[in-house]
């Protein structure tokens, strides 16, 4: 189906982090070979082709005659080697054919590596971002819980991309400084051993200013950046206040405020160029000294016939590939000591366990009816800190349990413990006479419909809202159906594209009422066994409370429901109320039992009596 | 963010357009001496460049071969002093051309900022904030990195082609003449490559940023993915975007290894002539340096070209990022002060709306023939529902919008005969969600009065009841509130910004009060500070709370844009109109949640009973 499936991550997780990159190429790892592979060859054709140039000047070209040495060119299969001197002009074409082939040769060969090194590396991001995505959504509540989503989404994106550079660019492109390395070095070593060491000299000195450079580079590069942050956010902030800008007649020190980010702005550039622009002229002086003193002994030994001017040809077009690239190496290396970071980060996440959800094992019962007992129930998030304690109560299927208590009386942790959001601690919980344990979270999560306090939606039209939670096909009368029932269709057909309306961002912004309906066609739809409604109403505006409660009402039919609210009339026709205080429940059983005993039911239900008292009070003041 | 993407969709059609490229180039105008600098300087370097092949031809040909070792010294001597003239000018235009970019962008961003500064409200209404901003950010980029390093690229590019072509010429023309047929086939290829290439690239930025919503979403609804046992579907679809993302950038990666391959063939096929016809002439025409020299330069030819095409196709990019930003520049404010407005030197006494028509847009009307006399230090409730006027009223009488038709009056005088400063400066505003800026709490409150002191800041913040609250923080009134405020609770951000309207100390008041509910606590606070600050003032209040409505001298019930009722609290409820239905319904939410809240702070004092 999609490249996950069919490679577990978790292989990859290594301490040594260059071993985890390399595990992480898996399956792949024969195209990036392939690609340095091929990478070597091209730089082989290249050294070659000055090889050749050297051999026609000196064999082919030179007024002098000299003797002859091509064993070295026999296996290029260049024909008629052995008989050049007899027959010059004949042979040109040859070696002109020959510059051509080798040309290709390269040119193949560098495409080849290009090729197959980013197919390595957009695959391995490809299936990386697929495994991360599909992980995220598999990790725990309590990971969730404890996560920043900016970090988080920081991980997933910059970090697998840094991850992706480093085979595409800094594994590549050491390995070509490398490569190119050596192959002009063991052709330099060929024609003269001296001048091999005399190549040479300035490299480690060129290595130490690179990485000193590019490692302040590096720095001043991210001082940049977060000016550049700066300047957006004052920019942003400009804009988004721009009432208050304009109410305080404040343009002025606005624009006084924006000089000084965007004139350090300025200034941390100006540095940054400096650096470079003192970098790379000293890099130049290096390599141009090089060149000098290779040029001065190389010409030397020309002339004192320790080798041939084809020689010393080919020997200036060698050195080149070896000094230039060198000057890249400090910022290779550089990045890739970054690329080894976010192997690090994103390491770390693929190490986290995800929640197993179907257990490999089949639902005990073909159907939930909605039978559920609590009996002695423990749960704490963190160990040793309950968060409830000694649940206990059974509700018949159909019926509704409401929830009644303060913020933190542990309300919310009750109900996410039935689709096995967390696990309880101790004590057992049962639905249909089956422990809930031994129900795959898969199948509970298909059974329970939840309705949370503050509705959300994804940035996707309306109708793929509402079908969000099920995994058939649906018809538009059904979509019709449930948004009717949820009393939002008429919302919906006013929109000019009806249930294609984009939500969120790129689209309409709908209030919280709206959303909360859509939420409830949403679940509707996904017609669960059981139901949670986590303070439903209270981002409703009160035009559409009415409108939401009958939605409400139709959605529980039938289902064995957990309503959690605070206001009394929401509650009092609940089968079953339970009040709960600090983990525990205080006070249980229906309206009438609750109103008969002398506890915070109650005193709730009675506060608000006392409002219609007042009113008629404050309105007989006006007379 | 749609009119973002639309608009980042523009480039692809812009044509070029020579007036805009000419208006680019008036962005260096006042730096002609530093674009001068960078460009003598990398047209030596790439003359020097050019000359070395020359020079290692001599080297050759009149040092080693003709076995002349003081010649081949003079030679290097003249290298050495080349290679350091070189760096001393790569130096020279790294420095120049890099600062200048940066000065290029600096004076953009700062135009445009200021030119915002003078817009009027309306182009805000219209415009999303993400489209300005990329406006002042990458948009300026892209043209201060044409103007300087685009305009190097090619003057390096064209000069090196032709030294280049110059120097050839000097050692043989007829090998030149060839070289100068394969250049134009050269560069046709590498802009088709180029052109190819970008479209690839945008195509996988802009999945990228689909791919960093999908995450975003995954990660912040994880609750009701989960919930839903959605995750199947999910990875099906973002397998969908990184599968586009894999194609995209792969064929872009492909793409770009082979263009260089391809250049060099062709370059490789010049070489191959110059070696076969060049051959035969040894002894002739040319020279064995000669050839070298040849091929040195035929095989360096790549890289101007390469060049070229690069800055070809990115110049279309910013020549349409300039149009962008030259239409911000070139948008005029809607609001001007006319012509001989003079500055009243007050604007306390009434405010009269006369016959005021307005619309946002022509054919849905907001205000009809709206009248509203206002005497001075009088407190207006306005009440009514969402988008039906109340806003609208306000937003004129600041005159962030003019009446379409009628006038408004401040003390007599029609008010677009003073200047937009007058009024601003003298009405205070409080708006419904506080907008804080980032720094501490005693710069948001002196934005109000920029020269106030220290004490001044206290004593308002005394007024405002935000006082006691600043001096609990850590650092006081040095606290930095965080982006947008972030770092404070809604009712404290609240109250910063009643310091604020306090320390201006307006003539007129707006208050948009907020409706998210805050502590018991807070909320006494902002009350009274409301209070202090309505003291003495003519003060317009969109109204939620009963107890501000209440305390106004005069309620005004707007729907559709007319008055529908206006009068006293009593008058009002005594009529039992809307207002009345207005004020039931909101005493009865109003109590609940007050007796609610006690109930809470009851239970939670309660111990648990045993079970």
């Amino acid at each position: 189906m999609t490249l996950t499936t069919t490679f577990d991550m978790k292989q990859t997780v290594s301490d040594n982090r260059l071993l985890g990159l390399y595990r992480m190429m898996t399956g792949f790892r024969l195209y990036y070979i392939g690609a340095i592979a091929s990478l070597t060859i091209a730089t082989l054709a290249r050294t070659l082709s000055l090889l050749l140039i050297g051999w026609l000047v000196d064999d082919l070209l030179s007024p002098v005659p000299q003797l002859p040495d091509f064993t070295a060119l026999t296996h290029l299969n260049l024909p008629h080697v052995e008989v050049i001197h007899s027959a010059v002009p004949e042979l040109l074409p040859w070696v002109a054919l020959g510059f051509l082939v080798l040309a290709v040769f390269q040119g193949a060969f560098s495409y080849l590596s290009g090729r197959w090194a980013s197919h390595t590396a957009e695959s391995v991001a490809w299936r990386l971002k697929n495994y991360l995505f599909d992980h995220i959504q598999r990790l725990t509540f309590t990971y969730h819980d404890r996560m920043q989503t900016g970090e988080l989404l920081q991980r997933v994106t910059s970090d697998v991309d840094a991850i992706r550079r480093f085979y595409v660019e800094q594994g590549v492109g050491i390995g070509r400084i490398l490569i190119m390395f050596s192959i002009n070095m063991a052709a330099i070593v060929y024609l003269n051993a001296t001048l091999a060491l005399l190549s040479v000299l300035v490299i480690p000195v060129l290595i130490v200013v690179s990485l000193y450079f590019f490692h302040r580079i590096g720095n001043k590069y991210e001082e940049f950046q977060e000016q550049d942050a700066r300047l957006s956010t004052a920019l942003q902030e400009n804009l988004s206040g721009v009432r208050v800008v304009k109410a305080f007649a404040r343009q002025q020190y606005e624009a006084d405020k924006f000089e000084q980010v965007n004139w350090q702005k300025f200034l941390r550039g100006k540095e940054l160029l400096v650096l470079n622009a003192v970098y790379w002229p000293i890099t130049d002086l290096l390599t141009g000294a090089q060149m000098v003193l290779s040029f001065l002994f190389a010409g030397f030994m020309a002339l004192d016939g320790q080798i041939t001017v084809g020689d010393f040809i080919a020997y200036a077009g060698m050195v080149t590939a070896i000094i230039n690239p060198m000057r890249q190496l400090g910022r290779l290396i550089v990045d890739a000591a970054r690329g080894l970071g976010s192997y690090a980060r994103v390491s770390d996440i693929i190490q986290q366990i995800q929640e197993p959800l179907d257990e490999q094992k089949p639902a005990p019962v073909e159907h939930i009816r909605g039978d559920i007992v609590f009996k002695d129930v423990n749960f704490a998030y963190v160990e040793n800190e309950l968060v409830l304690k000694n649940i206990t109560f059974d509700v018949k299927a159909g019926q509704v349990v409401a929830l009644l208590g303060a913020t933190g009386s542990g309300k919310t942790s009750l109900v996410n413990l039935l689709p096995r959001f967390y696990e309880y601690t101790s004590g057992s919980i049962t639905i249909d006479g089956v422990e809930l344990r031994d129900f795959p979270k898969s199948f509970l999560r298909k059974n329970i419909g939840i309705v949370e306090q503050e509705p959300f939606l994804f940035s996707r039209t309306i109708r793929e809202n509402i079908t969000y939670g099920v995994t058939r096909d649906v018809t538009d009368e059904e979509v019709y159906e449930v948004a009717r029932a949820a009393a939002v269709h008429d919302v919906i057909m006013q929109f000019p594209e009806g249930y294609q309306t984009l939500v969120g961002e790129r689209g309409v912004t709908l209030s919280g009422g709206q959303k909360q309906r859509i939420v409830l066609a949403r679940t509707l739809l996904k017609n669960p066994s059981i139901l949670i409604l986590d303070d439903a109403t209270s981002s409703v505006d009160t035009e559409t409370e009415a409108a939401i409660r009958e939605a409400l009402r139709r959605l529980m039919k039938n289902r064995t429901s957990f309503v959690i609210a605070h206001r009394v009339t929401t509650l009092m026709h609940a089968d079953l109320i339970l009040v709960m205080d600090h983990g525990r429940i205080v006070q249980m059983g229906t309206h009438q039992q609750l109103l008969a005993q002398d506890g915070i039911y109650r005193r709730t239900f009675e506060m608000q009596s006392r409002i219609d008292e007042e009113l008629e009070k404050e309105l007989s003041h006006v007379g | 963010m749609s009119d973002d993407i639309r608009f980042e969709e523009e480039e692809f059609t812009t044509q070029f357009n020579g007036g805009t490229l000419l208006r680019i180039l008036q962005l260096v105008r006042p730096y002609w001496h530093w674009v001068l600098g960078f460009l003598v300087s990398i047209g030596l370097v790439s003359i020097i460049e050019a000359y070395f092949n020359i020079l290692s031809m001599r080297m050759i040909d009149e040092g080693i071969l003709a076995n002349n070792r003081n010649r081949l010294e003079q030679l290097l001597v003249e290298y050495g002093f080349l290679q350091f003239l070189l760096v001393v000018f790569v130096f020279i235009f790294i420095y120049l051309c890099g600062v200048l970019g940066q000065r290029v962008m600096y004076d953009m961003r700062k135009k445009m900022f200021n030119h915002m500064q003078s817009l009027s409200f309306s182009y805000f209404d219209r415009t999303p904030v993400g489209w300005l901003m990329s406006r002042v950010t990458s948009d300026s980029e892209r043209i201060a990195d044409l103007v300087t390093w685009g305009m190097l690229d090619i003057t390096w590019a064209v000069l090196n082609i032709c030294t280049a072509l110059f120097f050839m010429a000097t050692i043989n023309w007829q090998l030149t003449l060839i070289v100068m047929l394969m250049l134009p086939v050269l560069l046709y290829v590498a802009i088709w490559f180029k052109q190819k290439i970008l479209v690839e690239f945008r195509e996988s930025r802009k999945i990228n940023s689909q791919i960093t919503g999908a995450f975003n979403e995954n990660i912040t609804g994880v609750r009701v993915v989960k919930a839903l046992r959605r995750e199947e579907k999910n990875l099906e679809e973002f397998d969908g975007l990184t599968r586009g993302m894999y194609r995209s950038s792969f064929r872009a990666a492909w793409l770009s290894a082979l263009f260089l391959p391809v250049v060099q063939i062709i370059s490789a096929a010049g070489v191959m002539i110059v070696v076969w016809y060049g051959g035969l002439q040894v002894g002739h025409s040319i020279t064995i340096g000669g050839i070298q020299a040849f091929v040195s330069y035929i095989t360096f030819m790549m890289w101007p070209v390469q060049d070229l095409a690069r800055v070809y196709a990115h110049m279309q990019q910013a020549v349409a990022s300039a149009e962008r930003v030259f239409s911000l520049m070139d948008t005029k404010p809607e609001i001007t002060d006319r012509k001989g407005a003079k500055d009243p030197g007050t604007i306390r006494g009434t405010i009269e709306f006369e016959n005021v028509d307005f619309y946002y847009e022509k054919n849905k009307p907001v205000l009809q023939n709206f009248n509203l006399k206002v005497n001075p230090g009088e407190t207006i409730a306005l009440v009514g529902p969402t988008g039906h006027g109340k806003s609208t009223i306000v937003n004129l009488i600041c005159r962030f919008y003019e009446p379409r038709s009628g006038i408004i009056k401040i003390n007599g005088q029609d008010y677009t005969t003073m200047p937009m400063h007058a009024i601003h400066s003298r009405i205070g505003m409080v708006l419904q969600t506080p907008h804080l800026f980032s720094g501490t709490i005693k710069e948001n409150i002196r934005y109000g009065r920029l020269d106030a002191t220290d004490e001044d800041v206290i004593q308002a913040a005394k007024l405002a009841g935000a006082h006691d609250f600043i001096m609990e923080l850590e650092n006081n009134y040095d606290e930095q509130v965080g982006e947008g405020g972030v770092l404070l609770s809604v009712g404290q951000k609240q109250l910063i910004s009643l310091a604020r309207a306090i320390l201006s100390d307006p003539e007129v008041l707006i208050m948009d009060e907020a409706t998210s509910s805050v502590d018991t606590l807070t909320e006494a606070l902002i009350q009274q500070g409301m209070d202090n600050l309505m003291q003495g003032r003519t003060s317009f209040v969109i109204a939620h709370r009963l107890s501000t409505i209440k305390k106004a001298d005069r309620i005004v019930v707007i729907e559709n844009g007319q008055i529908t009722e206006m009068g006293t609290h009593q008058e009002l409820l005594r009529h039992k109109g809307h207002y009345y239905q207005l004020y039931t319904q909101q005493f009865r939410q109003e109590l609940s949640e007050k007796l609610e809240r006690e109930l809470k702070d009851d239970t939670s004092n309660t111990q648990p009973m045993s079970a």
